[in-house]
């Protein structure tokens, strides 16, 4: 009888402990919702598109965790009114971009500052979240400029809000290359009391018929955000395409046989079987010779 | 009269005896259980071979390379000593041309057994691309099976013939198919002018053919820019190698067959010896081509060149390559040099060790090659580093020997292994001289 009691109290202990390590830890744990933290920058590239630049992440397990699709709603903060502008999906790195077709479709307020929400409504993994972000507009004209037979890249920051030039603002110049841009000038190059830099443009570089694209950047700034333009100059070093795709090459396809290989070979080839061709001949004529 | 029928009685084919039988029953049995490997090799897919991604050419490959390098024995015994007028060459040139046939006739088989997807072998020729080495390879193998073909049966037709009247009353059915293959041979002026021009034909353009047979195969390798392959000399190398690995089949073959069919009184000691000598000129011209191949990557000691050279010199292949270098070559040479060394027993056991080291030969030229890649062996199973041939591997290339084997034992049993016709005149001839001395 005694045994029986330990057997039952032995049954129900592990019972308990596998029931807390496996099926309970997994309902806790879906009902434990984390933290979404948003994240929002405004770009602008001139003569081409404004957007904001958003990321979605999480601190799971003391991890940064990248949070995919979820739903974000943009506003437009305006007299404490939200007007929807839309809606995007954040991709499986956890971001999105969310398109603003013309600024004039967004309203600023008094001090012409823009002021955008971001809205997460939450689900069943995470709760819900936002991000207010304020920016001005601001823009860059950039002309390139040739001097003594050198060039130069000019550029000038407006704010757009004041129809005014900043002063003493980092600019970045740099040509446009595949994996990264190539910086060029000083490192830091601020913006004069006219709101203007010129960078001197170094020869030699390297461009596809001898274009370069030049961007002058407006890094991340506080007020402004991020600002870019760009600059076509027809004024790099062509490159030399050494491709040899078109020719005729020892590791070309087969189409591209080089024409040395084409004739030796296919005349070796008619010649030998040309020969066999010759003797199984000759034997067909032995064995109608007569005696 | 008497002399010739003699001559036709001891030469002409006969059946099996008890060895005969249980050899070919054994090398059939061989042969099947190959088969079953190789079926289960096309079911399973190449998983069943130790070859991966760094040692993809196996023991096929090195197979291949020795049944190519032993079809030159055609090129070579058969071509250059017709040409050359050397009349001792008479008794020995049916079975050089009998190896050559099987060997290459092997070669094209094997390299199909390496193919992942035999079914696929029509894209060879379909998208070949004429710049690659394994396209001519692809090319000239079967000009070579139909040229050792046509060279061995260009001047089987008189003797075709004189089998046809042999066997018309011992066997009626295997005298119609020595008429059928004969030709309707009539040893007629018109038909020996036509023979006579075809062998001459054959044999020169055999010589050209072959080296450009065995240089493909070494382009197969020097093209790839690889550790150990990448030479200018590989195709001298191979074609002294295929010289060696040629002779010594022969002088084996040559040994057997005499022993079995009783042909001392046509295969003599004087043939072995002259053999020997042969057999020793290719082991000596081989040395020469190794001594450049191994010294001066040695000496220059460039850093994946030293790698190799080390792992052959002392390292995992050592044993193997001193073996083959010292038991294949170097022990050939000197016991060929003495007159006593060229006697027929110590010959065919000289032959034997040539084949086999040949065999080997082309494994060490293979294998360690590819297991030292330009970028190092990295996130791979352990395994992928080295290679030894599985199982499958071995039951089919046994095979593949066995089927050669077996190739040669058919054509020894149903074909004079000594020319009749040749052998008749030539006695003639040496009658005729005599008379004419006296």
């Amino acid at each position: 009888m005694k045994d029986r009691k330990k057997l039952y109290l032995i049954s129900f202990v592990l019972l308990s402990v596998f029931l807390i390590t496996s099926g309970f830890h997994e309902v806790y744990g879906q009902a434990k919702k984390n933290k979404v933290r948003l994240k929002a920058d405004y770009v602008k590239l001139m003569d081409r598109e404004i957007y904001l630049d958003i990321k979605a992440t999480s601190k799971i397990e003391k991890k940064n965790v990248k949070v995919p699709n979820i739903e974000v709603t943009i506003y437009n903060e305006f007299n404490d009114e939200e007007i929807e502008l839309g809606t995007t999906i954040t991709n499986m790195k956890g971001e999105s971009k969310f398109v603003i077709k013309d600024l004039s479709d967004i309203k600023a307020d008094s001090t012409n500052v823009y002021n955008i929400i971001l809205s997460f409504r939450g689900n069943d993994y995470f709760k819900k979240a936002s991000k207010s972000i304020s920016f001005k507009d601001a823009e860059i004209k950039a002309n390139l400029l040739t001097k003594d037979s050198l060039n130069y890249i000019k550029a000038t920051l407006i704010d757009k809000s004041k129809d005014s030039v900043i002063v003493g603002e980092s600019l970045d110049v740099q040509v446009q290359r595949l994996f990264r841009s190539l910086k060029i000038g000083e490192e830091f190059n601020n913006t004069d009391e006219s709101g203007t830099i010129i960078v001197p443009i170094e020869e030699g570089i390297p461009g596809v018929d001898g274009n370069l694209t030049i961007e002058v950047v407006l890094n991340d700034h506080d007020e402004f955000g991020t600002v870019k333009t760009f600059v076509n100059a027809p004024i790099g070093t062509p490159i030399v395409d050494e491709s040899t795709f078109d020719q005729r090459t020892m590791w070309s396809p087969r189409n591209k046989t080089p024409m040395f290989i084409l004739i030796f070979t296919n005349l070796l080839i008619i010649g030998i079987w040309s020969i066999l061709l010759y003797l199984t001949i000759n034997l067909f004529k032995i064995s109608k010779t007569k005696n | 009269m008497k002399n010739y029928d003699k001559l036709i009685n001891d030469l002409a084919p006969r059946k099996f005896g008890k060895i005969g039988v249980i050899w070919t029953s054994l090398l059939i049995v061989i042969i099947i259980i190959g088969l079953v490997a190789y079926i289960d090799q096309i079911r399973q897919g190449q998983v069943v071979t130790n070859m991966r991604d760094y040692a993809l050419w196996g023991i096929y490959i090195s197979n291949f390379v020795f049944f190519v390098a032993t079809s030159f024995v055609g090129s070579i015994t058969v071509a250059i000593l017709r040409l050359t007028n050397n009349t001792w060459r008479t008794p020995l040139v049916r079975i050089a041309e009998i190896i050559s046939v099987a060997a290459i006739i092997m070669a094209g088989i094997t390299i199909m057994i390496d193919m992942a997807r035999p079914d696929r072998i029509l894209n060879l020729f379909i998208h070949a691309r004429l710049q690659s080495p394994i396209t001519w390879d692809v090319i000239i193998i079967p000009t070579y099976i139909v040229i050792s073909l046509l060279l061995l049966y260009f001047p089987l037709l008189p003797d075709l013939a004189i089998l046809k009247k042999h066997f018309n009353k011992k066997s009626p059915k295997l005298s119609r198919i020595y008429g059928f293959l004969s030709l309707n041979w009539s040893g007629s002026k018109a038909q020996k002018i036509l023979q006579e021009k075809s062998i001459k034909i054959i044999a020169i353009m055999i010589i050209p053919v072959g080296i450009l047979l065995q240089t493909i195969d070494a382009w197969l390798f020097s093209t790839t820019y690889r550790i150990g392959w990448d030479s200018t000399n590989f195709a001298p190398y191979f074609i002294s190698g295929a010289f060696v690995a040629g002779v010594g089949a022969l002088i084996t073959v040559i040994y057997i067959v005499r022993r079995v069919k009783k042909l001392e009184n046509y295969i003599k000691d004087s043939h072995f010896d002259k053999l020997g000598k042969l057999l020793v000129l290719a082991c000596l011209i081989y040395l020469y081509f190794n001594i450049n191949e191994y010294l001066i990557p040695a000496f220059t000691a460039k850093k994946g060149e030293a790698v190799h050279l080390d792992t052959l010199f002392t390292g995992h292949y050592a044993t193997l390559f001193w073996l083959v270098t010292i038991g294949g070559l170097v022990i050939p040479i000197v016991v060929l040099l003495f007159k006593n060394g060229r006697k027929p027993l110590p010959m065919f056991f000289i032959g034997l060790i040539v084949v086999i080291g040949s065999w080997w030969k082309r494994y060490v030229i293979v294998t360690p090659t590819l297991l030292h890649p330009f970028l190092p062996i990295q996130g791979v199973p352990e395994s992928w580093r080295h290679y030894f041939p599985s199982l499958h591997e071995w039951l089919i290339t046994i095979a593949t020997l066995a089927m050669a084997l077996l190739i040669i034992t058919l054509l020894v049993r149903y074909l004079p292994v000594i020319p009749i016709q040749r052998t008749a005149d030539e006695q003639e001839l040496l009658k005729t001289d005599k008379n004419s001395e006296s």
